[in-house]
């Protein structure tokens, strides 16, 4: 074992400060992060580590950069005319935009839901599941697993199961956001980055999202940006909390486990937006 | 005090009460009905004049292949002509299809803004060249580099029957009329695919994005398939304009009185709306001119049911995207 | 994992980041297979266009895209892996695609430009045609008679299809019948008549029967149907752009429906019904098959549209094209050119109202 292999496993055996878990393997790290759209700068100085196997919850009032931060994090960012990006995004100890790295691989790593349910509509259910693996090129056999595996931790298995060839322009709200994720999960990612995905939604579906989301973080690493704080409570083990002023970029007010956030706050602005006051 | 019945007030019409709104209104309807009339007119008046040929001919007149008025009955007959104009258009359309679908993907999801938009100018300008421009061009640029195009066809792939030609004239062949053809559909179909391709949905992108696709993989599975409707309208938008197109085919292809079912580098070949300009001139005030018109009028029905079907596929497509 | 609060002491030193596109960055090594898959292909095909007797189409297509195709999916496997072949080759035929239109576009253009100067001289602008045979040399006769009667015969057919096409318009967004669904219909039918059909409409209904004799008239009426529908359409969508707010504000003070539509309504779209009569003009005025059936042809300046055959530049072209004398043909390219600018100049109009209606 190397000397730097060897430090990086005393790091992660060593117990957190608040001594409440032992620390886990990080995954994702966003460093230094900074965003602009043209000359105007909207995010700033953002650091967070995404533990493996944890739900982070990224809260705030809109405006504050949650949603483009996390965009940044699978090289979405990128395709918006006009985007630019300093700092760091390290996936598994790699630099995510170094030139070296192919932005489809990082993509199929660090998967995506967006807020607005979006299968395609021209395809089936079904081929919607496994429209990842066409995209991609990607080569899995036994698709008839994939299908039901993915549905089911989605949570959409035994409302479609029957009707996995009709077009997925039938489903409710809700239905078509769990397909989305199905989907998602269909190409296997490591983190699953998830913008405000019931903001559309109705409680009971929410519901059953947030069930999804719990069940999925035994196996995977998930972000999910909402403006709901129930929402985080219930979901997340972490939280970052991100705020902006008026004319001045966002940035991550405090962060730490959702739990000292939510009920011990260190920053009176974060007492003041997990209370209600404001945003 | 007697009670009246509750009345049926008509709003509608009691909004347009006023009577110089109803002269306006009776105005402008009758006025939007023009088009109807037009198309009733032409179906109605160069079908008058199809009716004699038809009585004096019968339906030989759709299925013989010749112009002989020394005969008695005539030997005459646009069946030809028709099967020429529909090849040309299918010539036209598998160079113009490819070329034009290409250009349009090329425009929205690969040049940069800047490029894309002076492409946009210029197919608008190419779709306005008048037709008897690009015949002129045709005639004395096009012709010279095609029959070296059409030699070569011949001569490494003669034994295919479509590049077959024994007569050594390469001149007035369906290849160069459709290519003709093909420089017309190009902006038409270039437009149409350029304009249902750039309103794929954003999220539908998005999504295709984060699942890791490449460019092909994207225009194979969301974005072809999100415009083919609108796509399609536009080819057959096309065609209409190939098959009704008179001038520059009149410069470029030499109208035989005998079907070239697929001899596509062969001089020779036919069009309807050719043979009309060019045995105009020529026609006798009677019996001739009624075989033109005739002619005419069949030419009106096949493009009136292409642009139909065109614009019905078009239409259809873009309510389903709104 | 502790809490963490933003430390605001960094700000000065993140204020100092610079702006970054880092997915700008390309590897050397993609830059440089990209670089060779260029050039590497262009330059075998030059030297074997130029260096020998290979016909040049043969070498394009024989040797220049197969071999660009694999460069081109060389490269990608090097920069990208197996996944990027597709993308490559599909940027191979997009690009050819593209070049391919434009490079006969720009041919035309070329064409047009190079030949019709020859004929380019005031006299030819403004004189007729009047005792010009195909061999004339070109000091002499122009095509003035031939502007003024396109001018002729377009103007005759704007009064006739600006009226109707513009109520075509008001019928489907002002009145809003009962009719719409099919006026837009036959609108659209009508679109695709195809021109040489225009000209035996009105040659039937009106030469045959004697009613008119070829004429600039008759020609006119013939470039009235093809105009009709583009003014309808344009019209309409640009009627469709103008905000209810302004019909009911009016309809809200006591304007009658007529007066609303012909006092706020048009005025308000008045640079786009303008774009949709010039958008109308561009597409007939080269129309050549009407003309030829309708207007007969004449060698000199003709100012009356009603009962004398009329020449104008496309019957002026198609009469020049296949003449076996040198100086008739260039005539042909040089009226060529001159409706080529006219359809140019409609066009950039066309364009800066356009521009102006966004504003």
């Amino acid at each position: 074992m190397s000397t730097a292999e060897f430090d990086q496993s005393v790091e992660t055996l060593e117990p957190s400060m608040s001594g409440r878990s032992p620390a886990l393997p990080i995954q994702l790290t966003a460093r230094d992060i900074s965003v602009w759209f043209g000359k105007r700068k909207v995010l700033e100085g953002v650091n967070i580590d995404f533990p493996k196997n944890t739900v982070t919850a990224l809260i705030g009032p809109s405006g504050c950069g949650k949603s483009t931060f996390i965009r940044t994090l699978n090289r979405l960012h990128e395709l918006i005319p006009g985007a630019a990006l300093a700092g760091e995004v390290l996936y598994e100890g790699k630099d995510i935009y170094s030139p070296d790295i192919d932005p489809t691989h990082i993509r199929l790593n660090i998967g995506m839901v967006f807020q607005k349910p979006n299968p395609f509509p021209s395809m089936s259910i079904r081929g919607n599941v496994l429209s990842g693996l066409k995209l991609s090129g990607m080569k899995r056999s036994n698709h008839d697993d994939i299908v039901e595996e993915t549905l089911t931790a989605a949570g959409l298995w035994n409302e479609v199961k029957d009707r996995l060839g009709a077009h997925a322009g039938e489903l409710s709200g809700g239905q078509a956001q769990r397909l989305v994720i199905a989907r998602a999960l269909a190409v296997q990612p490591h983190v699953l980055l998830m913008d405000e995905p019931c903001s559309a939604l109705d409680p009971a579906s929410t519901l059953k999202i947030e069930e999804t989301i719990r069940e999925l973080s035994k196996d995977i690493t998930v972000i999910i940006v909402t403006h709901n704080m129930q929402q985080a409570v219930r979901v997340s083990d972490y939280t970052a909390f991100f705020l902006a002023a008026e004319n001045e970029p966002g940035h991550v007010v405090e962060q730490g486990p959702t739990t000292d956030i939510f009920s011990n706050p260190r920053d009176q602005r974060t007492l003041d937006y997990v209370n209600g006051r404001f945003g | 005090m007697t009670v009246t019945d509750p009345v049926f007030r008509d709003l509608h019409s009691a909004a347009t009460s006023h009577r110089g709104d109803r002269i306006f209104n009776r105005t402008v309807t009758a006025l939007a009905f023009t088009a109807l009339l037009v198309l009733a007119g032409i179906s109605i008046f160069l079908g008058a004049q199809a009716v004699p040929v038809l009585a004096e001919l019968g339906p030989s007149y759709l299925t013989t292949t010749a112009w002989d008025l020394t005969s008695t009955p005539p030997d005459v007959g646009i069946w030809g002509m028709l099967y020429g104009s529909v090849l040309l258009a299918v010539i036209g359309l598998l160079i113009a299809v490819p070329a034009g679908l290409l250009l349009a993907v090329f425009m929205v999801f690969m040049a940069p803004p800047k490029i894309s938009k002076a492409l946009t100018s210029l197919v608008d300008l190419m779709a306005a060249i008048p037709s008897v421009i690009i015949g002129l061009w045709a005639f004395y640029v096009l012709t010279g580099p095609a029959v070296e195009w059409q030699q070569l066809l011949n001569e490494y792939l003669g034994w295919i029957p479509i590049f077959q030609n024994t007569s050594g004239n390469f001149l007035g062949t369906p290849f160069i009329a459709g290519f003709v053809l093909a420089i017309m559909m190009i902006p038409i179909i270039t437009s149409i695919s350029r304009e249902v391709l750039s309103h794929t949905p954003p999220e539908l992108i998005n999504a295709s994005e984060a699942l890791g696709c490449s460019l092909w993989t994207m225009l194979r599975y969301v974005a072809l398939p999100y415009g083919r409707g609108g796509i399609v309208g536009g080819i057959m938008l096309g065609l209409g304009r190939a098959l009704g197109e008179t001038i520059a085919i009149f410069f470029v292809l030499k109208i035989v009185f005998e079907v070239n079912w697929y001899n596509i580098i062969e001089s020779g070949g036919g069009s309807v709306a050719s043979l009309i300009v060019s045995k105009f001139g020529e026609a006798n005030a009677g019996f001739e001119t009624q075989l033109l018109l005739a002619a005419g009028f069949f030419l009106f029905l096949l493009t009136l049911i292409v642009n139909v079907i065109a614009n019905l596929i078009v239409s259809r497509t873009g309510r389903m995207q709104r | 994992m502790s809490t963490i609060v933003f430390d605001k002491e960094r700000v000065s030193e993140l204020r100092k980041q610079k702006i970054q596109h880092p997915w700008r960055k390309r590897p050397r090594k993609f830059t440089f297979s990209v670089a060779l898959a260029v050039l590497l292909p262009a330059a075998v095909a030059a030297g074997l266009l130029f260096g020998t007797d290979i016909p040049d189409p043969l070498v394009m297509i024989l040797v220049y895209l197969p071999l660009q195709l694999v460069a081109a999916a060389l490269a990608a496997i090097v920069s990208k892996g197996k996944h990027g072949i597709a993308d490559s080759i599909i940027y191979v035929f997009a690009i050819g695609g593209s070049v391919f239109s434009l490079v006969i576009l720009l041919s035309l253009i070329f064409t047009l430009f190079v030949n019709g100067l020859k004929a380019f001289s005031t006299q030819f602008l403004f004189q007729n045609n009047v005792y010009i045979s195909p061999s004339t040399p070109l000091d002499y006769g122009g095509v003035g008679h031939a502007i003024l009667g396109t001018l002729l015969i377009v103007g005759i057919s704007m009064l006739v299809a600006i009226p109707i096409g513009v109520a075509t318009a008001i019928y489907v967004t002002e009145v809003r019948g009962r009719a719409v669904p099919y006026v837009r219909f036959f609108v659209q039918a009508m679109s695709g008549v195809p021109s040489v059909v225009a000209g035996l409409f009105i040659l039937t209904v009106l030469i045959l029967t004697g009613a008119l004799s070829t004429s600039a008239l008759a020609g006119g009426l013939a470039y009235a149907i093809l105009m009709l529908p583009t003014v309808a359409r344009t019209a309409e969508e640009v009627l469709r752009l103008i905000p209810e707010d302004l019909r009911t504000g009016a309809l809200a003070l006591g304007s009658t429906r007529a007066r609303t539509v012909m006092k706020v309504v048009l005025p308000a779209a008045k640079t786009g019904i303008v774009t949709a009569i010039v958008l109308g003009m561009a597409r007939v005025i080269g129309e050549t098959a009407p003309l030829l059936l309708v207007t007969g042809y004449s060698d000199s300046t003709v100012l009356n549209p009603v009962s004398s055959p009329i020449s104008a530049l496309p019957t002026y072209i198609f009469a020049n094209v296949d003449q076996p004398y040198p100086n008739a043909v260039t005539r042909a390219w040089g009226a060529a050119l001159v409706l080529i600018i006219l359809v140019g100049i409609l066009f950039v109009i066309a364009r800066i109202l356009g521009r102006g209606k966004v504003k």
